[in-house]
Protein backbone atom coordinates (compact mmCIF):
# COMPACT_ATOMS: atom_id res chain seq x y z
CA UNK A 1 0.00 0.00 0.00
CA UNK A 2 2.74 1.95 0.65
CA UNK A 3 4.74 1.43 -1.62
CA UNK A 4 6.57 5.40 -3.58
CA UNK A 5 8.08 5.85 -7.02
CA UNK A 6 11.61 6.23 -5.82
CA UNK A 7 14.90 4.12 -6.75
CA UNK A 8 16.43 6.08 -3.60
CA UNK A 9 18.00 3.80 -1.30
CA UNK A 10 19.29 4.63 2.13
CA UNK A 11 22.79 4.23 2.92
CA UNK A 12 25.54 6.20 4.12
CA UNK A 13 27.99 6.73 2.04
CA UNK A 14 30.42 9.51 -0.02
CA UNK A 15 28.15 9.93 -2.66
CA UNK A 16 24.75 9.86 -0.72
CA UNK A 17 26.35 12.50 1.43
CA UNK A 18 27.07 14.87 -1.59
CA UNK A 19 25.01 17.78 -2.26
CA UNK A 20 21.49 16.81 -4.24
CA UNK A 21 22.85 19.89 -6.69
CA UNK A 22 26.22 18.21 -6.57
CA UNK A 23 25.31 15.29 -7.63
CA UNK A 24 22.95 16.44 -10.48
CA UNK A 25 25.99 19.03 -12.01
CA UNK A 26 27.62 15.62 -11.85
CA UNK A 27 25.64 13.64 -13.62
CA UNK A 28 24.94 16.11 -16.18
CA UNK A 29 28.47 16.35 -16.57
CA UNK A 30 29.29 12.63 -17.08
CA UNK A 31 26.91 12.65 -19.94
CA UNK A 32 27.53 16.05 -21.51
CA UNK A 33 31.34 14.54 -21.44
CA UNK A 34 30.19 10.81 -23.01
CA UNK A 35 28.63 12.76 -25.97
CA UNK A 36 30.58 15.96 -26.60
CA UNK A 37 34.35 14.97 -25.90
CA UNK A 38 36.25 14.81 -29.23
CA UNK A 39 37.65 11.94 -28.47
CA UNK A 40 36.68 7.85 -29.67
CA UNK A 41 36.94 5.79 -26.57
CA UNK A 42 35.16 8.48 -23.96
CA UNK A 43 32.16 6.68 -23.23
CA UNK A 44 33.92 3.67 -22.92
CA UNK A 45 36.09 4.59 -20.44
CA UNK A 46 33.61 6.74 -18.43
CA UNK A 47 31.95 3.91 -17.81
CA UNK A 48 35.23 2.14 -16.64
CA UNK A 49 36.89 5.06 -14.51
CA UNK A 50 33.67 6.91 -13.26
CA UNK A 51 30.56 5.03 -13.88
CA UNK A 52 31.68 1.81 -11.72
CA UNK A 53 33.95 3.25 -9.15
CA UNK A 54 31.04 6.18 -8.31
CA UNK A 55 28.33 2.83 -8.05
CA UNK A 56 30.84 1.05 -5.33
CA UNK A 57 31.86 4.96 -3.94
CA UNK A 58 27.94 5.23 -3.38
CA UNK A 59 27.98 1.55 -1.96
CA UNK A 60 25.11 0.63 -4.37
CA UNK A 61 26.99 -1.66 -7.05
CA UNK A 62 24.84 -4.74 -6.62
CA UNK A 63 21.65 -2.30 -7.24
CA UNK A 64 23.24 -0.64 -9.71
CA UNK A 65 24.29 -3.75 -11.31
CA UNK A 66 20.32 -4.95 -11.41
CA UNK A 67 19.37 -1.62 -13.16
CA UNK A 68 22.07 -2.09 -15.82
CA UNK A 69 21.19 -5.99 -16.30
CA UNK A 70 17.61 -5.67 -16.57
CA UNK A 71 17.94 -2.30 -18.40
CA UNK A 72 20.99 -0.45 -19.49
CA UNK A 73 22.60 -3.54 -21.03
CA UNK A 74 19.31 -4.76 -23.40
CA UNK A 75 18.26 -0.97 -24.46
CA UNK A 76 22.00 0.03 -25.47
CA UNK A 77 22.28 -3.74 -27.11
CA UNK A 78 19.09 -3.51 -29.25
CA UNK A 79 20.38 0.57 -30.20
CA UNK A 80 23.70 -1.06 -30.91
CA UNK A 81 22.26 -3.56 -33.40
CA UNK A 82 19.54 -1.31 -34.85
CA UNK A 83 22.78 0.74 -35.85
CA UNK A 84 25.42 -1.71 -36.61
CA UNK A 85 22.70 -3.13 -39.38
CA UNK A 86 20.78 -0.06 -40.73
CA UNK A 87 23.72 2.64 -40.43
CA UNK A 88 24.54 3.29 -44.49
CA UNK A 89 28.48 3.94 -43.98
CA UNK A 90 31.54 2.22 -44.69
CA UNK A 91 32.38 -0.34 -47.38
CA UNK A 92 34.30 -3.12 -45.30
CA UNK A 93 31.98 -5.32 -44.81
CA UNK A 94 32.50 -8.18 -41.94
CA UNK A 95 28.73 -10.01 -40.99
CA UNK A 96 25.91 -10.62 -43.18
CA UNK A 97 22.45 -12.02 -42.47
CA UNK A 98 20.32 -11.94 -45.48
CA UNK A 99 20.28 -8.49 -46.68
CA UNK A 100 21.66 -6.63 -43.77
CA UNK A 101 25.66 -5.92 -43.31
CA UNK A 102 27.46 -4.68 -41.08
CA UNK A 103 30.81 -2.53 -41.74
CA UNK A 104 33.48 -1.60 -39.46
CA UNK A 105 32.32 1.59 -39.26
CA UNK A 106 28.94 1.08 -38.64
CA UNK A 107 29.88 -1.31 -36.01
CA UNK A 108 32.54 1.27 -34.30
CA UNK A 109 29.73 3.62 -34.90
CA UNK A 110 26.94 1.73 -33.02
CA UNK A 111 29.41 0.76 -30.40
CA UNK A 112 29.83 4.54 -29.14
CA UNK A 113 26.21 5.16 -29.40
CA UNK A 114 25.24 2.66 -27.67
CA UNK A 115 28.29 2.89 -24.71
CA UNK A 116 26.58 7.07 -24.81
CA UNK A 117 23.33 5.68 -23.60
CA UNK A 118 24.76 3.31 -21.26
CA UNK A 119 26.90 6.25 -19.76
CA UNK A 120 23.77 8.46 -19.49
CA UNK A 121 21.54 5.72 -18.14
CA UNK A 122 24.26 4.72 -15.87
CA UNK A 123 24.96 8.67 -14.38
CA UNK A 124 20.75 8.81 -14.08
CA UNK A 125 20.27 5.20 -11.90
CA UNK A 126 23.07 6.54 -9.57
CA UNK A 127 21.48 9.98 -9.12
CA UNK A 128 17.95 8.18 -8.73
CA UNK A 129 20.26 5.86 -6.45
CA UNK A 130 21.77 7.69 -4.03
CA UNK A 131 19.16 11.12 -3.48
CA UNK A 132 16.72 11.37 -1.75
CA UNK A 133 13.46 13.00 -4.30
CA UNK A 134 12.62 15.48 -1.05
CA UNK A 135 16.05 16.63 -0.57
CA UNK A 136 16.82 17.21 -3.96
CA UNK A 137 13.29 19.32 -4.01
CA UNK A 138 13.86 21.13 -0.89
CA UNK A 139 17.67 21.77 -2.30
CA UNK A 140 16.68 23.04 -4.99
CA UNK A 141 13.72 25.34 -3.54
CA UNK A 142 16.05 26.78 -1.19
CA UNK A 143 17.86 27.82 -4.39
CA UNK A 144 15.18 29.25 -5.81
CA UNK A 145 13.19 26.52 -7.60
CA UNK A 146 9.70 27.78 -7.32
CA UNK A 147 7.72 25.92 -4.51
CA UNK A 148 4.79 24.89 -6.87
CA UNK A 149 7.21 23.20 -9.05
CA UNK A 150 8.90 21.06 -6.21
CA UNK A 151 5.16 19.79 -4.81
CA UNK A 152 4.10 18.79 -8.53
CA UNK A 153 6.69 16.62 -9.05
CA UNK A 154 6.92 15.38 -5.28
CA UNK A 155 3.18 14.60 -5.02
CA UNK A 156 3.39 12.58 -7.95
CA UNK A 157 5.85 10.86 -6.72
CA UNK A 158 3.67 9.66 -4.09
CA UNK A 159 -0.16 10.02 -4.77
CA UNK A 160 0.27 7.82 -8.07
CA UNK A 161 1.16 4.79 -5.96
CA UNK A 162 -2.27 5.57 -3.89
CA UNK A 163 -4.52 6.05 -7.46
CA UNK A 164 -2.70 2.81 -8.92
CA UNK A 165 -3.83 0.75 -4.91
CA UNK A 166 -7.38 3.02 -5.22
CA UNK A 167 -8.08 1.31 -9.28
CA UNK A 168 -7.08 -1.88 -7.44
CA UNK A 169 -9.81 -1.57 -4.77
CA UNK A 170 -12.51 -0.31 -7.26
CA UNK A 171 -11.84 -3.42 -9.89
CA UNK A 172 -11.91 -5.53 -6.70
CA UNK A 173 -14.95 -3.97 -5.88
CA UNK A 174 -16.35 -4.32 -8.96
CA UNK A 175 -15.56 -8.04 -9.54
CA UNK A 176 -17.00 -9.04 -6.59
CA UNK A 177 -20.18 -7.37 -8.37
CA UNK A 178 -19.60 -9.79 -11.20
CA UNK A 179 -17.34 -7.21 -13.49
CA UNK A 180 -16.51 -9.53 -16.25
CA UNK A 181 -12.57 -9.98 -16.24
CA UNK A 182 -12.27 -13.16 -18.16
CA UNK A 183 -13.95 -13.42 -21.62
CA UNK A 184 -12.69 -11.81 -24.41
CA UNK A 185 -10.41 -8.69 -24.28
CA UNK A 186 -13.02 -6.17 -26.27
CA UNK A 187 -15.41 -7.28 -23.65
CA UNK A 188 -13.16 -6.67 -20.41
CA UNK A 189 -12.35 -3.36 -21.96
CA UNK A 190 -15.59 -2.21 -22.41
CA UNK A 191 -16.44 -3.49 -18.91
CA UNK A 192 -13.57 -1.07 -17.88
CA UNK A 193 -15.37 1.83 -18.58
CA UNK A 194 -17.59 2.11 -15.04
CA UNK A 195 -14.23 2.18 -13.89
CA UNK A 196 -13.23 5.62 -14.82
CA UNK A 197 -15.83 7.50 -13.55
CA UNK A 198 -15.15 6.76 -9.98
CA UNK A 199 -11.33 6.98 -10.17
CA UNK A 200 -11.03 9.71 -12.54
CA UNK A 201 -14.13 11.96 -10.69
CA UNK A 202 -12.84 10.62 -7.23
CA UNK A 203 -9.61 11.98 -7.89
CA UNK A 204 -10.73 15.57 -9.36
CA UNK A 205 -12.54 15.42 -5.12
CA UNK A 206 -9.75 14.48 -3.79
CA UNK A 207 -7.39 16.93 -5.52
CA UNK A 208 -9.84 19.85 -4.52
CA UNK A 209 -9.46 18.72 -0.91
CA UNK A 210 -5.64 18.36 -1.10
CA UNK A 211 -5.68 21.90 -2.20
CA UNK A 212 -7.92 23.16 0.31
CA UNK A 213 -5.88 20.75 3.06
CA UNK A 214 -2.34 22.58 1.97
CA UNK A 215 -3.66 25.91 1.37
CA UNK A 216 -4.76 25.99 4.88
CA UNK A 217 -1.35 25.45 6.17
CA UNK A 218 -0.06 28.13 4.52
CA UNK A 219 1.58 26.72 0.97
CA UNK A 220 0.70 30.06 -0.94
CA UNK A 221 1.95 32.28 2.24
CA UNK A 222 4.27 35.24 1.17
CA UNK A 223 6.52 34.24 3.76
CA UNK A 224 10.23 33.25 3.07
CA UNK A 225 10.02 29.42 3.36
CA UNK A 226 12.03 27.33 5.67
CA UNK A 227 13.13 23.52 5.63
CA UNK A 228 13.72 21.23 8.48
CA UNK A 229 16.18 19.41 7.38
CA UNK A 230 19.36 21.11 6.92
CA UNK A 231 20.95 19.82 3.47
CA UNK A 232 24.51 20.98 3.65
CA UNK A 233 26.42 22.36 0.68
CA UNK A 234 30.39 22.24 2.12
CA UNK A 235 33.25 23.71 -0.02
CA UNK A 236 33.95 20.65 -1.11
CA UNK A 237 30.73 20.64 -3.10
CA UNK A 238 30.78 24.05 -4.47
CA UNK A 239 34.74 23.32 -5.74
CA UNK A 240 33.60 20.26 -7.32
CA UNK A 241 30.79 21.63 -9.11
CA UNK A 242 33.46 24.51 -10.41
CA UNK A 243 35.73 21.69 -11.29
CA UNK A 244 32.92 19.52 -13.16
CA UNK A 245 31.66 23.03 -15.19
CA UNK A 246 34.76 23.45 -16.13
CA UNK A 247 35.24 20.39 -17.60
CA UNK A 248 32.04 20.72 -19.56
CA UNK A 249 33.34 23.65 -20.90
CA UNK A 250 36.54 22.44 -22.15
CA UNK A 251 34.57 19.20 -23.91
CA UNK A 252 32.29 21.46 -25.35
CA UNK A 253 34.40 24.23 -26.84
CA UNK A 254 37.22 21.00 -27.93
CA UNK A 255 34.61 19.88 -29.52
CA UNK A 256 33.53 23.30 -31.42
CA UNK A 257 36.78 24.07 -32.02
CA UNK A 258 37.88 20.42 -33.92
CA UNK A 259 34.57 20.28 -35.92
CA UNK B 1 -17.10 42.46 20.82
CA UNK B 2 -17.24 39.04 20.04
CA UNK B 3 -14.07 37.21 18.92
CA UNK B 4 -15.86 35.24 16.03
CA UNK B 5 -18.53 37.26 14.51
CA UNK B 6 -21.19 36.02 11.51
CA UNK B 7 -23.13 38.79 10.72
CA UNK B 8 -26.33 38.15 8.60
CA UNK B 9 -24.59 35.51 6.28
CA UNK B 10 -26.31 34.50 3.24
CA UNK B 11 -24.01 32.22 0.98
CA UNK B 12 -24.72 30.25 -2.46
CA UNK B 13 -22.18 28.03 -4.67
CA UNK B 14 -21.33 28.60 -7.94
CA UNK B 15 -23.99 26.89 -9.88
CA UNK B 16 -26.30 26.02 -7.22
CA UNK B 17 -30.14 27.69 -6.41
CA UNK B 18 -30.71 27.16 -3.35
CA UNK B 19 -28.34 29.33 -0.81
CA UNK B 20 -26.46 26.59 1.66
CA UNK B 21 -26.05 29.54 4.67
CA UNK B 22 -29.40 31.56 4.61
CA UNK B 23 -29.06 34.84 7.03
CA UNK B 24 -26.66 33.28 9.38
CA UNK B 25 -25.54 35.02 12.08
CA UNK B 26 -23.28 33.58 15.65
CA UNK B 27 -20.92 35.00 18.38
CA UNK B 28 -18.01 33.31 19.46
CA UNK B 29 -15.87 34.37 22.63
CA UNK B 30 -12.28 34.08 23.14
CA UNK B 31 -11.59 30.56 24.56
CA UNK B 32 -15.02 29.22 23.90
CA UNK B 33 -15.35 25.52 22.61
CA UNK B 34 -18.36 25.43 20.63
CA UNK B 35 -19.44 22.58 18.54
CA UNK B 36 -21.99 22.27 15.93
CA UNK B 37 -24.93 19.66 15.40
CA UNK B 38 -27.12 19.43 12.38
CA UNK B 39 -28.26 16.97 9.69
CA UNK B 40 -27.17 16.41 6.16
CA UNK B 41 -27.21 19.46 3.91
CA UNK B 42 -27.54 21.51 7.10
CA UNK B 43 -24.26 23.96 6.00
CA UNK B 44 -21.88 22.37 8.45
CA UNK B 45 -18.90 22.25 6.30
CA UNK B 46 -20.17 25.70 4.57
CA UNK B 47 -19.82 27.02 8.15
CA UNK B 48 -16.23 25.64 8.43
CA UNK B 49 -15.06 26.57 5.34
CA UNK B 50 -16.52 30.14 5.60
CA UNK B 51 -14.99 30.78 9.26
CA UNK B 52 -11.54 28.95 7.78
CA UNK B 53 -11.96 31.74 4.65
CA UNK B 54 -12.50 29.13 1.77
CA UNK B 55 -15.74 30.54 1.13
CA UNK B 56 -15.44 32.45 -0.67
CA UNK B 57 -12.16 33.16 -0.90
CA UNK B 58 -11.20 29.75 -2.68
CA UNK B 59 -14.76 27.93 -3.96
CA UNK B 60 -15.84 31.67 -5.28
CA UNK B 61 -20.00 31.64 -5.61
CA UNK B 62 -22.38 34.56 -3.79
CA UNK B 63 -21.90 35.88 -0.38
CA UNK B 64 -24.04 38.45 1.40
CA UNK B 65 -23.22 39.52 4.96
CA UNK B 66 -19.72 39.58 7.06
CA UNK B 67 -17.42 37.26 8.87
CA UNK B 68 -15.31 38.63 11.29
CA UNK B 69 -12.52 36.99 12.98
CA UNK B 70 -10.78 38.92 16.05
CA UNK B 71 -12.04 42.19 14.78
CA UNK B 72 -10.63 41.57 10.82
CA UNK B 73 -12.78 41.12 8.15
CA UNK B 74 -12.72 37.94 6.03
CA UNK B 75 -13.75 40.31 2.86
CA UNK B 76 -11.25 42.53 3.19
CA UNK B 77 -8.72 39.71 3.83
CA UNK B 78 -6.57 37.65 1.64
CA UNK B 79 -6.78 33.38 2.20
CA UNK B 80 -3.07 33.04 2.61
CA UNK B 81 -3.29 35.69 5.74
CA UNK B 82 -6.08 34.61 6.99
CA UNK B 83 -5.30 30.71 7.54
CA UNK B 84 -2.34 32.14 9.73
CA UNK B 85 -5.41 33.20 12.04
CA UNK B 86 -7.75 29.79 11.67
CA UNK B 87 -6.55 26.68 11.35
CA UNK B 88 -8.67 24.07 9.18
CA UNK B 89 -9.09 20.07 9.55
CA UNK B 90 -11.78 18.40 7.68
CA UNK B 91 -13.11 14.73 7.86
CA UNK B 92 -11.18 13.07 4.96
CA UNK B 93 -8.03 12.52 6.59
CA UNK B 94 -5.76 10.80 3.46
CA UNK B 95 -6.65 13.76 1.38
CA UNK B 96 -5.12 16.42 3.95
CA UNK B 97 -2.06 14.42 3.38
CA UNK B 98 0.37 17.40 1.52
CA UNK B 99 1.84 14.02 0.07
CA UNK B 100 5.14 16.56 -0.36
CA UNK B 101 6.15 14.54 2.57
CA UNK B 102 7.94 11.13 3.34
CA UNK B 103 7.07 11.03 7.27
CA UNK B 104 4.92 12.17 10.12
CA UNK B 105 7.06 14.48 11.49
CA UNK B 106 8.14 15.92 7.96
CA UNK B 107 4.62 16.40 7.56
CA UNK B 108 3.78 18.58 10.36
CA UNK B 109 6.31 20.31 9.73
CA UNK B 110 5.00 21.53 6.60
CA UNK B 111 3.04 24.39 7.57
CA UNK B 112 5.87 25.84 9.83
CA UNK B 113 8.13 25.62 6.64
CA UNK B 114 5.41 27.25 4.45
CA UNK B 115 5.04 29.99 6.88
CA UNK B 116 8.86 30.54 7.34
CA UNK B 117 9.30 29.35 10.98
CA UNK B 118 13.15 29.07 11.92
CA UNK B 119 14.72 25.43 12.11
CA UNK B 120 15.08 24.77 15.44
CA UNK B 121 12.07 25.96 16.73
CA UNK B 122 9.86 24.32 13.74
CA UNK B 123 11.43 20.90 15.51
CA UNK B 124 10.80 21.87 19.31
CA UNK B 125 6.74 23.12 17.81
CA UNK B 126 6.39 19.69 15.82
CA UNK B 127 7.66 17.76 18.71
CA UNK B 128 5.47 19.67 21.05
CA UNK B 129 2.08 18.96 18.99
CA UNK B 130 3.28 15.41 18.55
CA UNK B 131 3.35 14.77 22.60
CA UNK B 132 0.10 16.96 22.78
CA UNK B 133 -1.95 14.41 20.32
CA UNK B 134 0.04 11.19 21.52
CA UNK B 135 1.93 10.35 18.16
CA UNK B 136 5.05 10.43 18.73
CA UNK B 137 5.71 7.82 18.42
CA UNK B 138 4.31 7.36 14.51
CA UNK B 139 7.16 10.61 14.22
CA UNK B 140 9.32 8.02 11.11
CA UNK B 141 6.31 6.52 9.60
CA UNK B 142 4.70 7.13 5.84
CA UNK B 143 1.87 9.35 6.80
CA UNK B 144 0.57 6.60 3.69
CA UNK B 145 0.72 3.88 5.79
CA UNK B 146 -1.34 5.06 9.03
CA UNK B 147 -4.95 3.65 9.93
CA UNK B 148 -7.54 6.33 9.32
CA UNK B 149 -7.69 7.45 13.01
CA UNK B 150 -4.22 7.63 13.10
CA UNK B 151 -3.96 9.83 10.12
CA UNK B 152 -6.89 12.25 11.44
CA UNK B 153 -4.60 12.95 14.47
CA UNK B 154 -1.93 13.84 12.16
CA UNK B 155 -3.68 16.20 10.13
CA UNK B 156 -5.48 17.60 13.32
CA UNK B 157 -1.65 17.83 15.27
CA UNK B 158 -0.59 19.52 11.81
CA UNK B 159 -2.87 22.53 12.09
CA UNK B 160 -2.53 22.68 15.87
CA UNK B 161 1.07 22.76 15.21
CA UNK B 162 0.53 26.03 13.38
CA UNK B 163 -1.31 28.19 16.48
CA UNK B 164 -4.41 29.46 15.33
CA UNK B 165 -6.05 31.79 17.43
CA UNK B 166 -9.42 30.06 16.04
CA UNK B 167 -9.57 25.87 15.57
CA UNK B 168 -11.93 25.08 13.21
CA UNK B 169 -12.74 20.98 13.10
CA UNK B 170 -15.20 19.59 10.43
CA UNK B 171 -15.67 16.00 12.10
CA UNK B 172 -12.51 15.11 13.15
CA UNK B 173 -12.57 12.14 15.16
CA UNK B 174 -15.23 10.22 12.57
CA UNK B 175 -12.49 7.24 11.98
CA UNK B 176 -11.35 7.01 15.50
CA UNK B 177 -12.36 4.55 17.93
CA UNK B 178 -13.53 5.38 21.43
CA UNK B 179 -10.22 5.78 22.97
CA UNK B 180 -9.09 8.14 20.00
CA UNK B 181 -12.06 10.24 20.31
CA UNK B 182 -11.87 10.64 23.84
CA UNK B 183 -8.45 12.02 23.50
CA UNK B 184 -8.86 14.48 20.67
CA UNK B 185 -11.61 15.78 22.69
CA UNK B 186 -9.44 16.28 25.75
CA UNK B 187 -6.80 17.94 23.70
CA UNK B 188 -9.17 20.30 21.96
CA UNK B 189 -11.08 21.23 25.44
CA UNK B 190 -7.33 21.78 26.67
CA UNK B 191 -6.62 24.11 23.59
CA UNK B 192 -9.17 25.84 24.31
CA UNK B 193 -8.37 26.02 28.60
CA UNK B 194 -5.23 27.83 26.71
CA UNK B 195 -7.59 30.62 24.83
CA UNK B 196 -7.62 29.25 21.84
CA UNK B 197 -11.20 29.59 20.48
CA UNK B 198 -12.43 26.51 19.00
CA UNK B 199 -15.73 25.43 16.26
CA UNK B 200 -16.13 21.61 15.95
CA UNK B 201 -18.46 19.64 13.76
CA UNK B 202 -19.28 16.29 15.55
CA UNK B 203 -21.93 13.80 15.76
CA UNK B 204 -21.02 12.31 18.96
CA UNK B 205 -23.54 14.31 21.36
CA UNK B 206 -22.15 12.31 24.07
CA UNK B 207 -18.68 13.49 24.25
CA UNK B 208 -20.25 17.03 23.26
CA UNK B 209 -21.86 16.86 26.08
CA UNK B 210 -19.27 16.20 28.63
CA UNK B 211 -16.56 18.40 26.31
CA UNK B 212 -18.01 21.53 24.87
CA UNK B 213 -18.77 24.60 26.53
CA UNK B 214 -21.61 25.35 24.14
CA UNK B 215 -24.09 24.02 21.31
CA UNK B 216 -25.01 25.34 17.94
CA UNK B 217 -27.79 23.34 16.13
CA UNK B 218 -27.80 24.52 12.34
CA UNK B 219 -30.39 23.46 9.69
CA UNK B 220 -31.28 24.50 6.65
CA UNK B 221 -28.38 26.90 7.09
CA UNK B 222 -30.00 28.56 9.68
CA UNK B 223 -29.30 28.49 13.49
CA UNK B 224 -32.09 26.15 15.10
CA UNK B 225 -31.18 26.44 18.43
CA UNK B 226 -27.97 27.18 20.59
CA UNK B 227 -27.30 26.89 24.20
CA UNK B 228 -25.81 24.88 26.86
CA UNK B 229 -25.16 21.43 25.62
CA UNK B 230 -27.51 19.96 27.89
CA UNK B 231 -30.50 22.43 27.03
CA UNK B 232 -29.81 21.41 23.69
CA UNK B 233 -29.18 18.00 23.26
CA UNK B 234 -32.42 17.38 25.14
CA UNK B 235 -34.86 19.67 23.78
CA UNK B 236 -38.32 18.32 22.35
CA UNK B 237 -37.13 20.54 19.04
CA UNK B 238 -33.96 18.92 18.16
CA UNK B 239 -35.26 15.36 18.81
CA UNK B 240 -38.51 16.64 16.32
CA UNK B 241 -36.22 17.96 13.21
CA UNK B 242 -34.62 15.38 12.77
CA UNK B 243 -31.28 15.53 14.64
CA UNK B 244 -29.16 12.41 15.83
CA UNK B 245 -29.48 12.38 19.36
CA UNK B 246 -28.71 10.49 22.42
CA UNK B 247 -30.07 6.76 22.83
CA UNK B 248 -30.27 7.66 26.33
CA UNK B 249 -32.54 10.89 26.20
CA UNK B 250 -34.64 9.05 24.29
CA UNK B 251 -35.35 6.17 26.30
CA UNK B 252 -35.43 9.39 29.41
CA UNK B 253 -37.50 10.98 27.07
CA UNK B 254 -40.47 7.73 26.79
CA UNK B 255 -39.50 6.90 30.15
CA UNK B 256 -40.75 10.73 31.34
CA UNK B 257 -43.88 10.40 29.01
CA UNK B 258 -44.90 6.73 31.27
CA UNK B 259 -44.17 8.30 34.85
CA UNK B 260 -40.47 6.39 35.05
CA UNK B 261 -37.91 9.62 34.79
CA UNK B 262 -38.89 11.48 37.61
CA UNK B 263 -36.13 14.35 37.22
CA UNK B 264 -37.19 17.89 35.00
CA UNK B 265 -33.80 17.41 32.82
CA UNK B 266 -33.53 14.48 30.42
CA UNK B 267 -29.71 13.09 30.50
CA UNK B 268 -27.20 13.08 27.70
CA UNK B 269 -24.86 10.42 28.60
CA UNK B 270 -24.82 7.00 30.56
CA UNK B 271 -23.57 8.42 33.89
CA UNK B 272 -26.29 11.19 33.75
CA UNK B 273 -29.26 8.41 32.71
CA UNK B 274 -27.99 5.83 35.20
CA UNK B 275 -27.59 8.31 38.29
CA UNK B 276 -31.33 9.64 37.22
CA UNK B 277 -32.75 6.15 36.90
CA UNK B 278 -31.90 5.42 40.28
CA UNK B 279 -32.70 8.26 42.19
Amino acid sequence: MHERLSFHIQRDSFLHRLNPLTKLVLTLTLILLAFTFPWYWTPHLLVLIAVIPLSLLGKVFREFMLTALRLIIPAAGFLFLMQAFFQPIGTDIIFQFYFLDMTSESVLFAFRNAMRIVVMVSAFTLFLLTTHPSELMSDLTRRGLPGQFAYVIISTLQILPQIMAKAQTIISAQRSRGLDTESSFLKRAGSLIPLIGPLVFGSLVEVEERAIAIEARGFTSKHVKTSLHEIPDPTFDKSLRWVLLILIIISIGLNLWLS
Amino acid sequence: MAFVNLQNVTYKYPLTEKPVLQNLSLQIQEGEFVSVIGPNGAGKSTLCYALAGFVPHFFKGEINGEIEVDGKKSSESTLDEWVLNVGLAFQNPFNQISGAKYTVFEEIAFGLENIGVPREEMKKRVEEAMSLTGISELADRSPYSLSGGQQQRVALTSILVMRPRLLVLDEPTSQMDPIGTREVFGVVRRMAEEGMTVVMVEHKVEWIANFADRVIALKEGQVLMEGKPNEVLTSDLLAESGFGISRYTSTAREAKKRGLWKKENLPVTLDEAVKGFKS
